[in-house]
């Protein structure tokens, strides 16, 4: 529920946020964990208040999903980092931080007077990470990636889409997300050598690795046979019955490798005398006819609605799924059951739902405990009461564009 | 080389697929000793079912990798309680068997915490733990289908739902969020002396960077649809074909300054600029004809001429690599020792993916290969069961060290 006391496994640390889209997964996972995360925005804004989708479609600084999903649990201040008095109040702040995290690129938070040595010089324990597109070092490191460059370098991007087709990228921020997580992993596991130590560490990850990471098996198996698959459905290659199979009411997937969930799923077809001889149990049988195969299936789902088939494929231990809506996952009775929205209350945007924290601790759970910050929105909360600025301060740095 | 972070923490693991195991495995990058529990009764999904295989599985190898292999029968209840014994002396507990299995084998929760109250169970499932759908059975790749992946993965106007996700990101991210679940059960534990359990549904994992699509739907009341390839804050933006077959780059225009970077690039090789095209809002309306003069350029380039040119003019641009690239191409994974070589014992030389978050002081690394079924058996009954030769024979003939 909004504005809920902070808790969880992180709520003792704080964190320093200059994360881009690259990291704001990151830091997001730490803050519903119950992290203490200060987002810092430039005087102008976050670069992520400009990304669609809008509330109402009216582009607008507090109206863009995007910033609000990613910045929960957050508060928000404003600073310019390239100016000498922002500089020396980041240096402030970071002496009080547990965690920095930047997405700048390599060696400008050297140039600012604000890199790693002069932090860790000042305070020790400091744990820091840069998640940047392709890390610190090799010949790229300083060319430029957005999520759809390292899904492409990745091998996401070239298997996905049909034949023909130009390759097609996915929904949501796959090596963005796999980026922000390896770069949340690895700050936790630096707490927790820090607990032992007293030492903090830099950490460098790179999204073009983490890409690496999320294309299944292809690395290892091309190291291994050299076989190099190409962009196509999925048809025959490792399971029969990968392909959508339309129903009444849109699609279902049905998902099927032990023998087993084959013979079940023949079961429930009442024995199609097409499909039912015992050489049929064999996938490299039922690969070589698909048209038989696929042809007996389609007829069977196209008599079913998609949930049909999922609630009673799934009780008969076939793994049966539909292919929901976004509108359908929010509304299906496993995410109501699970509380997977939360209410939540936001000054421009008004009561809604939000997606909840994951992963799901039982002793210490995170949540999501307030939206997204107004721009600036904590700025006096943080530099009177927590610096200590008084309000000429704060009026001077106003006016000379810092905050 | 220096002590790793999670040095001295022991991990039990009992699984099948990937998401499970690689939760395990992310953990022993960095430290941790991870008893992979396996039978040869059958091989796991990965290991496969013919035993002249088990040990030669490149898909295992990315999985399994640094871990130790014990065979143990659970179907008996003295294989359960050696494993109940190990339990004892764990610090965490890694399981993705379909529920039930466990509570079957008296480990859930309840039972595990009776053992060992300083343990930490994850319980990865596709669907979590609770609900009227956390039994079902669900791999990876269709984990997509429920939460909206698979649909809004598709071309604008799509009236088929044919596009297909190959990645598996709710298994390899629901992986590694696994793991970062259970070190903040550590750090927690430090505190308390306590442990706890943690219910980790790859749905949710892999849903959770899709919250933007989601909020389409409960603040705008309406359904987000496919997009393509499709984005409204940069222009040219998407994958270009090049020369040869199927060669694509992908380029991404964003700032004023960045698109006069890449007009003169254009223009300076004879392919003049359409007055059409001089501000971002006429380039995002006219972008079929944008698309259209940009490949016209790129058709005549090799992808990796393409984005060398654009990134030497400081604009994103990076290649639609295939896995071939990513060994031959691909110079910065050359640079930095992503593909890793490694001489599996009965396999032969295999190659696998580095640990892509480096960390200064205690970095992570492959720690060996992936083992031998039943490799670590003996080794396991011996030294921390503390059974003698006699009882380990007697055990395996029995089927329970099996």
């Amino acid at each position: 529920m909004a504005n809920a006391q902070r808790t969880g496994p992180l709520s003792d640390y704080r964190v320093l946020d200059l994360a881009g889209p690259l990291g704001l997964h990151c830091t997001k996972l730490l803050a519903d964990m119950g992290a203490n995360v200060i987002k810092i925005e430039p005087p102008a804004g976050d670069q992520s208040r400009r990304i669609p989708p809008f509330k109402d479609d009216t582009p607008h600084a507090e109206k863009s999903l995007y910033f609000l999903h990613f910045n929960t649990n957050k508060r928000g201040i404003t600073l310019d980092i390239e100016k000498p008095d922002g500089r020396a109040m980041f240096l402030e702040l970071a002496r009080k931080a547990d965690v920095v995290i930047e997405t700048a690129r390599p060696g400008k938070m050297d140039k600012l007077g604000i890199g790693y040595e002069t932090l860790r010089a000042q305070h020790p324990g400091l744990i820091y990470a840069a998640v940047t597109p392709f890390g610190q070092t090799g010949p790229w490191r300083d060319y430029k990636a957005n999520d759809m460059a390292g899904i492409a370098l990745g091998n996401l991007l070239y298997l996905a889409g049909e034949p023909g087709e130009p390759p097609l990228q996915p929904p949501g921020e796959i090596a963005y997300g796999m980026a922000s997580t390896y770069g949340a992993f690895g700050i936790a596991v630096s707490l927790y050598h820090r607990l032992e130590s007293g030492r903090g560490q830099y950490i460098d990850v790179s999204m073009h690795e983490c890409a690496g990471h999320i294309a299944g098996y292809f690395i290892p198996n091309y190291g291994y046979t050299g076989a190099k698959p190409a962009r196509a459905s999925r048809k025959g290659e490792e399971t029969d019955l990968y392909d959508p199979y339309a129903t009444k009411n849109g699609y279902a997937r049905i998902f099927i490798i032990p023998v087993e969930q084959w013979r079940r799923l023949v079961d429930w077809m009442e024995r199609p005398p097409s499909i039912s001889g015992p050489e049929f149990e064999k996938m490299s049988y039922r690969r070589q006819h698909p048209e038989i195969v696929t042809k007996a299936i389609a007829e069977f789902c196209a008599r079913r609605t998609k949930e049909e088939l999922y609630d009673e494929g799934q009780k008969r231990r076939i793994a049966v799924t539909p292919i929901n809506t976004a509108g359908e996952f929010i509304e299906m009775e496993q995410t109501k059951a699970r509380e997977l929205f939360v209410d939540m209350e936001h000054p421009v945007i008004g009561k809604y739902k939000q997606f909840g924290a994951v992963p799901r601790l039982m002793d210490t759970p995170g949540g999501i405990f307030r939206p997204a910050p107004l721009l600036g929105e904590h700025n006096d909360e943080i530099y009177r009461g927590e610096l200590g600025m008084n309000t000429d301060d704060l009026v001077a740095l106003r006016a000379d564009g810092v905050i | 080389m220096s002590i790793l972070p999670l040095e001295g923490i022991r991990v039990l693991e009992l699984t099948t697929g990937a998401a499970g195991p690689t939760v395990a495995r992310v953990l022993c990058e960095f430290g941790a000793e991870v008893i992979r529990c396996e039978t040869r009764l059958r091989g796991d999904g990965h290991r496969g079912e013919d035993p002249k295989l088990w040990n030669k599985k490149p898909d295992f190898m990315k999985l399994q990798r640094g871990k130790k292999s014990f065979t143990v029968n659970m179907q008996t209840e003295k294989g359960r309680k050696l494993v109940y014994k190990l339990a004892e002396i764990s610090d965490v507990l890694v399981e993705n068997f379909g529920l039930g299995i466990l509570e079957k084998w008296g480990l859930n929760w309840p039972d595990l915490k009776e053992i060992n109250p300083r343990i930490i169970l994850i319980r990865v499932k596709g669907m979590g733990c609770t609900g009227p759908h956390a039994a079902d059975l669900t791999y990876g790749p269709n984990v997509g289908n429920t939460m909206a992946t698979t649909y809004l993965w598709n071309y604008p106007g799509a009236t088929t739902a044919t596009a297909e996700p190959r990645t598996q990101h709710p298994d390899f991210m629901g992986g590694v969020t696994g793991a970062f679940g259970v070190v903040l059960a550590l750090i927690q534990r430090k505190k308390t002396g306590r442990g706890q359990w943690i219910d980790s549904a790859q749905q949710e994992i892999g849903a959770s960077i899709l919250g933007p699509k989601y909020l389409e739907y409960t603040v705008n009341k309406r359904e987000p649809q496919p997009e393509g390839n499709r984005s409204l804050i940069a222009a040219p933006y998407g994958p270009y074909q090049c020369k040869g077959n199927d060669r694509w780059c992908v380029i991404a225009v964003y700032t004023e300054d960045e698109w006069e970077r890449f007009a003169a690039l254009l223009e300076k090789r004879g392919l003049k600029s359409d007055p059409k095209f001089a501000t971002h809002l006429q380039r995002v309306r006219h972008k079929d004809d944008l698309d259209k003069w940009v490949t016209s350029w790129t058709i005549q380039h090799d992808p990796y001429e393409v984005m060398e040119m654009v990134q030497g003019i400081d604009v994103c641009a990076a290649v639609v690599q295939d896995v071939e690239d990513q060994f031959k191409n691909d110079k910065q994974y050359a640079a930095t020792g992503f593909l890793v070589n490694m001489t599996e014992p009965e396999a032969g030389d295999m190659v696998t993916e580095n640990v892509p978050v480096r960390l200064s002081e205690t970095p992570g690394y492959v720690r060996g290969v992936a083992p031998l079924m039943g490799e670590h058996t003996y080794e396991i009954a011996k030294n921390l069961l503390g059974l003698s030769d006699e009882e380990i024979k007697q055990l395996d003939e029995e089927k329970v060290l099996y």
